[in-house]
């Protein structure tokens, strides 16, 4: 799980700026291993911020949260939620593989262990792994380029010495934008056990970004978790380093 | 009536005999009764001990929370379920609850606790937990100037936070609608022992335990005193008619792996006093074969005379069941002093043992109508099986044979 959701993540959610894939070469059917690192290159933009919208749908409970993401390279995450009430102020800074949640009403930096790793992110159905790992696709995936008339189809297999819960994972991109479609993580048996779905590209800045991400985990019936991006932001002002200290995660707001 | 009289005057026609095979059912009466009053009377114990500390006698839920509880499967109809519990004649109390396992932090330590909100006052009506505060004052549902509500904390968990009364507390869950549930609190009270069932809990009032875990006032759990706890399985069956919507468990659901072990527990002493009775009635088979052997001549005249078969079974086993009737009455008369003394005063423990942090300081036994009767029925039975087989062979006596002999 950990390896693959690592694209999902750094795609769409910290590093949007990635999505717009100008550079993907045309003749990309050639090679398969460019057209990644070409779109991972470009995740690796430069600093960006967004304003976020994630409703999180249960059987039990519906929930709708407003934050705002402050993004550096690939290493560094600073997310905020602005409402509800309740929650306003709880914050998440990642720098590298290591991952804090702030809580303001306890003003209480906890680190999230490894254990919880795989625990959901406020609630959500992506993990703190989802916002934590980096993607080595290229390097612990066998890749595989099909193509219809307008998608590109990259199969991912694992490699025999890579540690995942995956199968295989099956990711469309749209030939025609240049966009990602949609993922599908499967199983080793081959049944797809979560889909994330690009829908509603919009332009933010010039660039051509599907607005709306929807995580459906298939094995956990009625669950879904949607994020839309409100706003997008590709050359914020004052975001630098110190915004993703401690010291800041710890700062009231 | 004549019957009773022949059975009567052979049963003293070798008084030695009979008196000694009677001790022998009565001993075996005797310590049937002790042991039985003495399983009894400490399971009943035990299970007034845990009903009244925290369970109650009987539990309401919603769906399977109780084997497998999740935070969203709470009872959303407070209002039906406590009409239902001011109706009933059985109830005598009730009090609700929610659960969440979380993590406490106080400085520098943590540890994981299990948060339970309660109804300050619902709770002290209907469990112990009140009397079980060691340091402190029991909580109430108000916030302090500040703001902040007060909590109660188990000895094991304020142990290892090294917290004291008025300290912070500082607990993080996960709430029902999947948000980080964070606040701080502070320790009111310290309650139970080192030994409690509780002693890493944490207790929160019921209002600030829903904000808490943003349950908008469902509780999990309704937990139930009745008038008489002897009611428990009436009761559960009245309650669930009434609220079809939620699991009504008497307490034999609750802590079904207690009641499972004692009622496993009990079967087993049973079969020892089985094994002892039984023992005691190869002693009465043989003196039953002996008697019909000795009186073989008689059994041959009276079949000469035209007593039939069954009438002289019915004899032996009327012997026998008198001796045993008789042995059981001494018994019962040396019993009652011995088993009220041990339902009253017990037998002294050298060290008292603490259960759920409620020290007990005697072993008692149980002084009711059952703890003799059962042990009764069980001599009484053996002694007809008993005799059935001598006084088969008395019935098949032939007159000319036995006369001769």
């Amino acid at each position: 799980m950990v390896k693959i959701q690592r694209l999902v993540l750094p795609l769409i959610f910290l590093f949007p700026g990635a999505l717009c894939a100008e550079s993907v070469p045309n003749n990309s059917a050639t090679d398969v291993i460019k057209l990644i690192d070409d779109m991972e290159e470009l995740y690796r933009g430069d600093a960006s911020k967004a304003e976020i919208t994630m409703r999180v749908e249960t059987p039990y409970y519906k929930r709708s949260m407003k934050m705002e993401s402050i993004n550096l390279g690939t290493e560094k995450a600073f997310i905020r939620i602005l409402s509800p009430k309740k929650e306003r102020g709880v914050s998440t800074l990642k720098i590298d593989k290591e991952m804090w949640n702030y809580l303001p009403k306890i003003n209480k930096v906890i680190k999230v262990p490894p254990s919880l790793m795989m625990g959901s992110w406020m609630g959500s159905d992506f993990t703190n792994d989802d916002l934590v790992k980096q993607t080595t696709l290229t390097e612990e995936y066998n890749l595989e380029l099909a193509e219809t008339d307008d998608t590109y189809i990259i199969d991912l297999t694992p490699r025999a010495q890579t540690v995942t819960v995956w199968g295989r994972i099956e990711y469309t991109i749209s030939k025609a934008d240049r966009i990602p479609l949609s993922q599908g993580f499967y199983d080793d048996k081959g049944d797809l056990i979560r889909s994330l779905v690009f829908k509603d590209p919009k332009m933010f800045q010039g660039r051509l970004i599907p607005s709306v991400m929807e995580m459906i985990p298939l094995n956990k019936e009625g669950h879904k978790t949607v994020i839309v991006y409100d706003a997008l932001d590709f050359s914020p002002s004052g975001v630098n380093d110190s915004i993703f200290s401690l010291r800041n995660l710890r700062k009231r707001f | 009536m004549l019957m009773w009289k022949l059975a009567f005057r052979n049963i003293f026609r070798q008084r030695r005999r009979s008196i000694l095979t009677a001790l022998s059912m009565t001993g075996g009466y005797v310590l049937c009764v002790l042991s039985f009053s003495m399983t009894e009377g400490s399971y009943s114990n035990v299970i007034k001990i845990f009903t009244e500390d925290h369970t109650g006698d009987i539990q309401i839920h919603s769906e399977d929370y109780l084997t497998r509880p999740k935070i969203h499967k709470n009872i959303d109809d407070n209002a039906a379920v406590e009409r239902v519990l001011n109706q009933s004649e059985f109830v005598r109390s009730y009090t609700k609850r929610v659960f969440s396992p979380g993590l406490a932090y106080a400085g520098n330590e943590s540890t994981p606790v299990k948060i339970v909100g309660v109804d300050p006052d619902l709770e002290s009506n209907t469990s112990r937990l009140a009397d079980k505060v060691k340091q402190g004052v029991y909580f109430n549902n108000q916030p302090n100037d500040d703001g902040y509500f007060k909590a109660m904390i188990g000895v094991r968990a304020a142990t290892s936070l090294q917290l004291n009364i008025g300290d912070e507390l500082i607990l993080i869950s996960q709430g029902a609608d999947g948000s980080i549930a964070n606040d701080i609190y502070i320790i009111g009270a310290i309650v139970g022992s080192r030994s409690s069932w509780d002693s890493s809990t944490v207790y929160l009032p019921l209002n600030s335990a829903h904000d808490f875990l943003t349950l908008h006032g469902k509780s999990h759990q309704y937990a139930l005193a009745l008038n008489d706890s002897a009611d428990v399985i009436a009761a559960t069956q009245s309650i669930q008619a009434q609220l079809p919507a939620f699991s009504v468990s008497p307490w034999m659901v609750v802590e079904e792996t207690f009641y499972k072990t004692m009622q496993a527990d009990k079967e087993g002493n049973l079969f020892g006093l089985f094994i002892i009775v039984f023992i005691v009635f190869i002693g009465v088979l043989n003196t039953v074969l002996m008697s019909v052997l000795e009186r073989t001549h008689e059994f041959g005249v009276l079949k000469a005379i035209g007593s039939r078969p069954a009438t002289i079974t019915v004899m032996i086993l009327l012997e026998t069941t008198l001796l045993a009737f008789l042995s059981v009455v001494v018994g019962i008369l040396l019993a009652i002093p011995i088993i009220y003394w041990f339902a009253n005063v017990g037998i002294a423990m050298p060290e008292p043992v603490d259960v759920g942090g409620i020290a007990f300081q005697h072993m008692k036994g149980e002084f009711s109508l059952q703890v003799f009767l059962l042990p009764m029925l069980f001599i009484l039975s053996f002694a007809i099986v008993v005799a059935i087989l001598p006084g088969i062979r008395a019935a098949r006596v032939l007159p000319t044979e036995a006369m001769r002999g």
